[in-house]
C-alpha cells in the first residue's frame, strides 16, 4: 500500500510538537511538582529524556521499515497473530488517549469558563469538531498543523515571559536534594504527557526521506520539552512548590495572575484559553486521527473516512467514564503510565527482535540516498 | 428524475439542520445588567448573637455540625450598572451613590454569601472583587476558611488584595474617600500606590497564599484603619502564624522589614539624632539591596544579612549644626546603621517570639541548605520550632547620596 510522499521535514516536527504540547500543559506543574518538589524543572527535563529515547526507537524502527506504519511492519516481527494484539492494544489506548484529552478538556471548560454549560456539550462539540477534521488526508492533516503552531507557542511564550514579574527564583533550589523525590515514578508520568508523539509511526510512511525522523523527533522534543520545562519553572519560583500542589491547574493560575504590561489586559486567562484549546484541538486532531488511520490499516482498508464517525459515540463513552474531575486526573495518569508500555516497551521489543531477525526493508532506499546524495 | 429532486431536498434539509447549532446563543450568557458585580467584602465576627437574623437557607436546624467559631458578618459592596463613571465625573450626577452596601450573616463565608444571594435578585458575580477586607478579631481566630472560599471559586482573582482593618471591617467598607467615588476601588489603588512608593510589600491574594503554603515561611497583610474624613491608614502590618493572625508591626517597622525582604523601592523616613548634637535630621530611604546568605556554623544553620540603603537627607531639625563640615555625613549614616539595625534586631526578636517567619529565612535554609532541612527540619511545625532560636547576624550599612537643594 503505497501512501505519497509529500510531508516534509518541517510538517513532521510540526506535527509532533503540536500534537505532544495539549491538554497536559495545564497539569503538568503540579504533577512534576508533587513527585519532586522543587526539583521539578529537572523532572520535567527527564520526562523529555524519555520521551526522547522512546521516540528514538520509533525513530530507529522507522528507518528499518521505511513505507510500513507500525500496525504493518510489526506482523513482519512478530508475525501477524502476535502483533494484531499489539495493534489492538495500541487502537484501543489511542481511543482512551483520546476520550480523556476530550474529558480533560470539558473538566476545565465547566470549570473555570463556561460553568453553565453541560460537560457533555463542550465534549461532544470538541469531538465532533475532530471528527469532522479526521476526514481530510495525511496532507491536509500535516497542514493544519503547521498552521496551527504558531498560535499555541507564542502565546505560550508571551504568558511565561510576562508571569514572571512575580517571580521568587529561591522558589527553584534546591533543584535535586529534595526531601521525599520520586525521581522514578515522576518522569515517567511526565514522559506519559509525551505519549502523543507516538503517531510519528504513522507520518513515517509519508515522509519522503524518513532516515531525517530523528532530527524531527529530537527537534519537537527541544520545543515541547522547551515549553514544558518554561512552564514548570515559572509556575515554581511564582506559586513556589508548596503553592503548587494545591491547585489543579497551575498553568491557568498562572496565566490569570499575570496582566500586560498598562493594563491592557487585566488577566491572561482568555488569551490563553483561546491557545489552550487550539493546543487542545491539535492534540485530540492527532490521537484520534492516529486512532481510526491505525484501524483501518489493521483492517487493510484503503481509506480511514468511514471510521471518523464510528468512533465517536465510543470515545464519548469512554470520555464519560469518570465520575468527576479528580476521578478523571486519577484515570488519565493510571493510563498514562500503562500506556508507556504500549508506547516505550512495546517498540522496543520490536526493535530488539527487529534486529535479531534481521528484519529491514530499507535497502531500496538505501541505494536511492547512494544514487543521489 | 422525482428522485433526483427528491435528494437533492433532502440535502438542502440536511444542510439547513447543520447551521440550526449556529443559531443557538452562548449558553453561559449574562447580562451586565443582570449581574451583581461585587467590588468588595468585608468579614467581621458578629458581635451580640444575631442568629435570629440568619435565614434557614444552607441549612435547617441542628441537621450539621456547626462551626464552633462565631456566626460572621459580611458587608459587601456592589456595584450599580450604570452609575459607575467611566472617565472623570461631569456635572452634577454625585446624588446617585454608585454601589450599594449590603450585609448578611453566615457560618462560614459561602454560607454568608448564600444568604446574601437570597437576598439579592441578580446573580452575584466575583470576577471584579478587588478588596476583602477582615476585621482583625476575625484574623486572629484565622482566615484558612476564607481562602478555601476564595481559593476554589473560579471568579476571584489572585490579584486581589486581603486587607486586615483594625476595628470593625465594616466601617472600612463603608468610609468614602473622597479621592474616589468607589471606596473599594480607592483601596485597591491605594494598596498598589503603597508599593510604588516603598510603603508596602506586594502582597496580593495569590502571594498570601504562596506564602503561607511555604514550608518555610508564614504571611502577613496590610492593617488599615479609618481616619477622621472617613480617609483610610495603613496602619501596619499584620504577621501570621499559620492562617491566624498573632502580632501587627508599626508602619515605620515595614520600612525595616522591606530591607530585611530586599525590596528596592525605599518609602519610609526616619528621624535620626545627629551623634554629638542634640538634634536630629529625618533621613528618608531611597533603595535598599539585600543579600540573604544560609550558613552552618557550629552544626546550626544561621542567617546572615547584609542590608545596605541609600538614603537622601530631606530635613533638619533647628538646632542642628551645618551639614557641610567634613565626615558629619558619615557620622549621621552610622547612626543610622546602629538604629536600623536594632529596630531589625527587635522586629526579628517579635517574630521569634510570635514563631512568624515572615522573612521567610526557612525558605532560605530550604534552598541553601537542602540537607540540613531534609534530615532535621522538613515540615512546617518543625521550621516554626528552630525559627524561634534562629541566630541572625546583621549587617547594616547605610550611604547618604542626596541632601536636597539646600547647602549647609
Amino acid at each position: 500500500m503505497e501512501t505519497p510522499r509529500e510531508i516534509t521535514f518541517l510538517q513532521a516536527t510540526a506535527v509532533l510538537i503540536s500534537t505532544i504540547i495539549g491538554v497536559g500543559v495545564l497539569s503538568l506543574p503540579v504533577i512534576a511538582v508533587k513527585a519532586a518538589d522543587s526539583g521539578a524543572p529537572l523532572l520535567t527535563f527527564l520526562g523529555a529524556m524519555i520521551a526522547l529515547l522512546s521516540l528514538s526507537i520509533l525513530a530507529a524502527l522507522g528507518k528499518r521499515f521505511p513505507r510500513k506504519s507500525i500496525i504493518h511492519y510489526s506482523e513482519d516481527i512478530l508475525g501477524s497473530w502476535i502483533a494484531r494484539i499489539g495493534s489492538v492494544a495500541i487502537v484501543l489506548f489511542f481511543a482512551l488517549l483520546s476520550a480523556l484529552t476530550a474529558r480533560e478538556f470539558g473538566e476545565v471548560v465547566v470549570t473555570s469558563v463556561l460553568r453553565n454549560t453541560p460537560l457533555e456539550v463542550t465534549v461532544i462539540v470538541m469531538l465532533v469538531l475532530t471528527a469532522v477534521s479526521c476526514r481530510n488526508d495525511m496532507n491536509t492533516f500535516s497542514y493544519i498543523h503547521l498552521f496551527y503552531l504558531p498560535f499555541i507557542l507564542a502565546p505560550g511564550l508571551l504568558i511565561v515571559a510576562l508571569s514572571l514579574q512575580n517571580a521568587d527564583m529561591i522558589n527553584l533550589l534546591p533543584i535535586a536534594r529534595v526531601a521525599n523525590g520520586e525521581w522514578l515514578y515522576g518522569s515517567l508520568t511526565i514522559a506519559a504527557l509525551f505519549q502523543g508523539s507516538f503517531i510519528v509511526t504513522m507520518i513515517i510512511p509519508s515522509m519522503p526521506r524518513p532516515a531525517k525522523t530523528l532530527q524531527a523527533c529530537l527537534l519537537a522534543i527541544i520545543v515541547s520539552g522547551g515549553l514544558y520545562l518554561l512552564i514548570v519553572i515559572a509556575t515554581v519560583t511564582i506559586f513556589g512548590a508548596e503553592e503548587t500542589k494545591l491547585l489543579i491547574w497551575p498553568t491557568l493560575e498562572l496565566a490569570r495572575m499575570t496582566s500586560l504590561p498598562a493594563n491592557v489586559l487585566e488577566r491572561l486567562d482568555i488569551l490563553f484559553l483561546a491557545v489552550w484549546v487550539t493546543a487542545v484541538f491539535t492534540t485530540l486532531f492527532s490521537t484520534y486521527y492516529f486512532t481510526i488511520h491505525s484501524l483501518s490499516n489493521l483492517l487493510r482498508l484503503r481509506d480511514h473516512k468511514m471510521f471518523s464517525f464510528f468512533l465517536l459515540p465510543f470515545i464519548f463513552v469512554l470520555a464519560m467514564l469518570p465520575q468527576n474531575v479528580l476521578d478523571t486526573y486519577r484515570f488519565i495518569l493510571t493510563i498514562g503510565l500503562y500506556g508507556l508500555i504500549i508506547t516505550i516497551a512495546y517498540p522496543a521489543v520490536l526493535l530488539i527482535i527487529a534486529i535479531l531477525r534481521k528484519k529491514r526493508e530499507d535497502q531500496l532506499d538505501r541505494e536511492h540516498a547512494q544514487e543521489s546524495p | 428524475m422525482i428522485g433526483n429532486t427528491h435528494r437533492s431536498h433532502l440535502n438542502i434539509v440536511f444542510i439547513l439542520a447543520l447551521l440550526l447549532p449556529i443559531l443557538t446563543g452562548c449558553w453561559d450568557r449574562t447580562e451586565i445588567e443582570s449581574r451583581a458585580n461585587i467590588l468588595g467584602i468585608a468579614i467581621d465576627v458578629v458581635e451580640d448573637n444575631e442568629e435570629q437574623y440568619e435565614s434557614k437557607l444552607s441549612h435547617l436546624d441542628h441537621t450539621f455540625p456547626k462551626p464552633k467559631k462565631a456566626l460572621i458578618q459580611i458587608t459587601a459592596q456592589i456595584a450599580v450598572p450604570g452609575r459607575i463613571p467611566l472617565g472623570p465625573e461631569s456635572g452634577s450626577s454625585g446624588s446617585q451613590k454608585p454601589v450599594w452596601v449590603l450585609s448578611t450573616v453566615g457560618h462560614t463565608l459561602d454560607d454568608a454569601i448564600l444568604n446574601l444571594q437570597q437576598e439579592i435578585a441578580d446573580r452575584l458575580f466575583f470576577g471584579h472583587l478587588r478588596v476583602i477586607i477582615v476585621s482583625d478579631k476575625v484574623a486572629k481566630q484565622g482566615v484558612g476558611e476564607l481562602n478555601d472560599y476564595l481559593r476554589r471559586n473560579p471568579e476571584v482573582r489572585r490579584t486581589a488584595w486581603m486587607i486586615i482593618s483594625n476595628g470593625k471591617a465594616s466601617k472600612v467598607m463603608e468610609s468614602s474617600p473622597q479621592l474616589e467615588r468607589i471606596p473599594t476601588l480607592y483601596l485597591s489603588a491605594m494598596m498598589e500606590n503603597a508599593v510604588l512608593l516603598g510603603k508596602f510589600p506586594s502582597d496580593f491574594l495569590g502571594l498570601f497564599w504562596s506564602a503561607s503554603s511555604k514550608l518555610g515561611q508564614e504571611p502577613f497583610l496590610p492593617v488599615v484603619e479609618v481616619k477622621r474624613y472617613e480617609n483610610t491608614e495603613i496602619s501596619g502590618l499584620a504577621y501570621f502564624h499559620g492562617d491566624r493572625m498573632v502580632g501587627v508591626l508599626k508602619p515605620l517597622e515595614i520600612g525595616f522589614f522591606m530591607a530585611v525582604k530586599g525590596i528596592t523601592k525605599g518609602g519610609y523616613a526616619a528621624f535620626t539624632p545627629v551623634p554629638g548634637q542634640k538634634a536630629s535630621v529625618l533621613v528618608r530611604s531611597r533603595s535598599r539591596s539585600t543579600q540573604i546568605s544560609a550558613v552552618m556554623e557550629h552544626g546550626r544553620p544561621k542567617i546572615k544579612l547584609d542590608i545596605h540603603v541609600e538614603v537622601d537627607i530631606v530635613e533638619k531639625t533647628k538646632n542642628t549644626g551645618s551639614l557641610n563640615r567634613p565626615g558629619i555625613l558619615k557620622e549621621i549614616s552610622a547612626e543610622t546603621s546602629r538604629h536600623a539595625k536594632n529596630t531589625i534586631e527587635n522586629i526579628i526578636a517579635k517574630t521569634q517570639k510570635d514563631e512568624s517567619d515572615i522573612f521567610g529565612f526557612g525558605e532560605y535554609i530550604r534552598a541553601k541548605l537542602p540537607d540540613y532541612w531534609n534530615t532535621h527540619i522538613k515540615t512546617k511545625e518543625n521550621w516554626r520550632e528552630q525559627f524561634k532560636k534562629l541566630e541572625v547576624d546583621i549587617h547594616f550599612t547605610t550611604t547618604i547620596r542626596r541632601v536636597g537643594m539646600r547647602l549647609g
